[in-house]
């Protein structure tokens, strides 16, 4: 196993360096120069040269890349184009309410929509099943902005319980904190409840169907023993891979929350870089994105070995 | 370890620290500026946001004042040499840097030549200065190799305005960005709060020694009233109108359109014009390439529109939300005229289409760029496109972001190599006053804004502009350049639309300006 561990960890080298030759590459080719933006509308194009000289955008490819990838080797992201600011400065001022809000979105999805998932499978083609089915519908379809407008408007706008916008560090106390997060992280979680809930029942009608869940039945077991020990055990890890992929559904749809709330992240980092071409601080994002999602991976893989003692690496 | 003692724990643990208390929450204005703070030098960056937020922290020489007249700031007064070859300033008893520092006059003429460097306007006169010295610690002199009028004009602009640092970070290279943001204006910044993207704090100078006349405009007495001013960036205009409306915020510099109704209904907030100058919106053409190579075609284009389109599109029909301006210069600034422009006057879409038939137009591709994430060029953009097509124009509609915009703006290629034929921009009518810094207006072939307009005769007019010294004279040579400029066609006026803010009515102090300036703000 620590062996396994160690040859996964060491194969996100060359995952990551792809990764970066990637992103370096289609960021170069990508239009949009950062020294037009800067220079604004009234300099002169022998300005615009002299600032994009000045960032060493009028190198080469090569050069570029192989000076960015060696400080990456040493950890350095570079400096922000715009406010000159070390790229991992402003990841660290940002990484807090991104991670918060996945962190709490994924426990309120995983303990909302597993038992709705078990339930549903439980009453197959009971009310109860197609109400459930029936919201998994509804939280694929909607939009996170739509829901998180209409949840600002409900809940901020007219009962006046919560905040419109805005994100208050954990260390300002955990209900501040939680009172930020709340509507955003019901926003952001409809789809990934939608896609668990599914997939839970889906994958609970088929294990509810096995021999042994017949024989524990028989033996009298209780059914919340049956539907939460017995089978959820043994339909855990198709769960655990979808809720491992839905992580990419959170880092996408974490942009388009944090616009709508306010909340200052890494989604919203994203966007304005890309927007203004900020390379070094897109690159880093993306970069670390990428590596947040392999260490993902490899933390299901070895969920696998919990769930199923069958599973061996 | 008992559980009530872990519990007790934990419900501490739950409470919020004390972030603010409503005494600080009274002394703070809580702000949605119009665009995210993403570099603090002013100088290197020309953005909007960071000339705001230089304001704050730094002090001008001399400032406009409400009516467009330049009045002394830091300086005492000046003196004009009676051969009209110097210039000597006298700066105020009692100015002082943020880290304690007296400023003087060697500060001031390093922050000159660095702003220099890099405001056109100054550019245009520099040449005709000889030297900018420091005589002793409170006076400094421009000498001149001829008389130059504008000078003032020049050192007390809003559009590129000469802020005074201290000379170590004035040394800097124009072109090299400064992170030091040590200045002598009324409000300090305060690095450790700055998160771009999010949040940009200012805290009250309290040594700051302003005017005694009261504020005019961006002169007269500039008193910081509160201790902070708290930027916080909200991206989504949706939801800095909730913001607003829940008193989570108490300034939006730049409301949208589309939600001052719900502004305005909302009894709690004022939504008010503060900026002393509406915004222009402009289309320029490409004059290196087919269609608009050819004067014939951009002036039939010019036929075809009608500003009240545009600005419906972009400001709806807001009472007093805009004006029509069929000229080159700011409407109601002392240049301002309409001679020659009846062709925009014309506002026949069939007339366009006629003149467009004996113009010599081929079917050419007309390559439209609009910026979708910007709303008000992307609706400037629209309303061309339609009347493009409208008069029968092959018209490639592309719709990108403003980044790709303004790489693709430079690109002098034909259409079929990446080029564009014609592209929209937004101006504040500011920088449209004067020919001098005018710069749609320039025609001086490739080294004029994009499109490349070459037209000896308003380059000529122009030059005679900046060396006249009498109003009435260059009354004249304006009302010159706006006809020839209506002949030339280079870009086409679409008019004007005012940008209001909205405050809660708790906010007092508030005052017109040519910028969005915080000083003399309070909060009751």
């Amino acid at each position: 196993m620590f062996a396994y561990v160690v040859r996964r960890v060491l194969a996100t080298i060359p995952v990551m360096g792809l990764v970066a030759l990637f992103v370096f590459s289609l960021l170069y080719l990508a239009p949009g120069d950062p020294a037009a933006v800067i220079a604004g509308d009234q300099a002169t194009p022998q300005d615009v040269e002299r600032i994009r000289a000045s960032l060493g955008l009028d190198r080469s490819y090569l050069v570029r890349f192989g000076e960015w990838f060696f400080r990456i080797l040493q950890g350095d992201l570079g400096l922000s184009i715009f406010t000159n600011l070390p790229v991992t400065t402003m990841i660290a001022q940002r990484i807090e309410p991104t991670l918060s809000l996945m962190i709490l979105t994924l426990i309120l999805a995983i303990s909302i929509a597993v038992p709705m998932g078990v339930i549903a499978a439980w009453k197959q083609g009971t009310l109860i099943d197609r109400a459930v089915m029936g919201f998994a519908v509804l939280g694929f379809s909607v939009p996170v902005f739509v829901v998180g407008y209409v949840l600002a408007y409900i809940f901020a706008l007219e009962l006046d319980w919560l905040p419109v916008q805005g994100y208050t560090p954990f260390a300002r106390g955990f209900f501040p904190w939680l009172q930020n997060l709340i509507l955003p992280s019901i926003a952001l979680g409809g789809v990934y409840i939608a896609l668990i809930a599914r997939i839970t029942r889906a994958t609970m009608l088929e294990v509810l169907q096995q021999d042994y869940i017949r024989t524990a039945r028989a033996k009298g077991a209780n059914q919340s023993s049956i539907l939460f020990v017995h089978a959820l055990k043994n339909a855990a890890v198709p769960i655990v891979t979808v809720i491992g992929i839905g992580i990419a559904l959170l880092i996408g749809g974490a942009v388009v929350t944090e616009s709508v709330f306010a909340i200052p992240g890494l989604g919203r980092l994203t966007v304005d870089a890309i927007l203004r071409r900020d390379y070094p601080v897109i690159q880093g994002v993306v970069l670390l994105f990428s590596f947040v999602y392999v260490l993902v991976n490899l933390a299901i893989d070895l969920a696998y070995t919990l769930f199923d003692p069958r599973i061996r690496y | 370890m008992q559980r009530r003692t872990i519990l007790a724990g934990a419900a501490a643990a739950a409470l919020p620290l004390p972030a603010f208390s409503q005494g600080s929450l009274a002394r703070t204005i809580r702000v949605i500026p119009q665009a995210n703070l993403t570099s603090v030098d002013p100088i290197w960056t020309t953005a909007v946001v960071t000339r705001n937020h230089a304001f704050m922290i730094y002090d001008q020489i001399c400032a406009q004042d409400a009516a467009g007249v330049i009045k002394p700031q830091m300086a005492e007064g000046w003196v004009l040499g009676d051969d009209r070859l110097s210039l000597t300033f006298t700066l105020r008893e009692g100015l002082a840097f943020h880290d304690g520092e007296r400023v003087l006059s060697k500060d001031v003429v390093a922050s000159i030549k660095r702003w220099a460097r890099r405001d056109p306007f100054m550019q245009v006169l520099w040449p005709s200065v000889a030297e900018v010295e420091a005589m002793d610690d409170r006076r400094f002199r421009f000498r001149l190799n001829r008389p130059v009028p504008l000078l003032l004009e020049a050192l007390g602009q809003t559009q590129f305005p000469c802020f005074i640092m201290p000379e170590r970070i004035a040394a800097t290279d124009a072109f090299t960005q400064i992170r030091d943001t040590v200045g002598s204006g009324p409000f300090k910044f305060v690095p450790g709060d700055w998160n771009p993207g999010q949040r940009a704090v200012w805290a009250k100078n309290e040594r700051y020694v302003p005017r005694a006349e009261a504020v005019d405009g961006l002169a007269g007495g500039r008193v910081p009233r509160i201790d902070r001013i708290e930027w916080t960036i909200i991206s989504d205009p949706a939801t800095s109108a909730n913001a607003m409306v829940q008193g989570e915020q108490d300034y939006w510099e730049y409301p949208l359109h589309d939600l001052l109704p719900l502004m305005r209904r909302n009894r709690e907030l004022v939504v008010d014009q503060r900026l002393l100058e509406g915004t222009y919106g402009i289309a320029r053409f490409n004059t290196l390439h087919p269609p608009f190579n050819n004067v014939a075609v951009r002036r039939a284009v010019a036929m075809a529109v009608d500003q009240r389109d545009y600005l419906r599109a972009v400001a709806g029909n807001e009472p007093n939300g805009w004006g029509v301006c069929e000229g080159v210069f700011t409407c109601g600034a002392p240049l301002a005229n309409e001679v020659g422009s009846e062709i925009l006057k014309t506002h026949s879409i069939e007339r366009a289409r006629e003149a467009l038939r004996t113009s010599g137009y081929n079917g050419e591709k007309v390559v439209l760029v609009a910026p979708s994430d910007y709303p008000q060029i992307n609706a400037l953009s629209l309303v061309t496109a339609d009347i493009l097509q409208r008069m029968g124009m092959n018209v490639d509609l592309i719709a990108t972001d403003w980044g790709s915009l303004v790489q693709r703006r430079a690109s002098r290629e034909p259409v079929e190599r990446g080029g564009w034929s014609i592209i929209h921009t937004t101006s504040s009518g500011q920088s449209l006053t004067l020919p001098v810094y005018h710069l749609f207006l320039r025609a001086n072939g490739p080294s004029a804004w994009f499109g490349w307009p070459d037209d000896p005769e308003i380059e000529r007019l122009r030059g005679a502009w900046v060396e006249s010294g009498e109003e009435a004279e260059r009354l004249t040579i304006a009302q010159a350049l706006n006809r020839r400029a209506m002949e030339f066609m280079h870009y086409l006026p679409l008019g004007y639309y005012w940008q209001p803010s909205a405050w809660r009515r708790n906010v007092t102090g508030v005052f017109r300006a040519p910028a969005t300036v915080f000083w003399n703000m309070g909060k009751s």
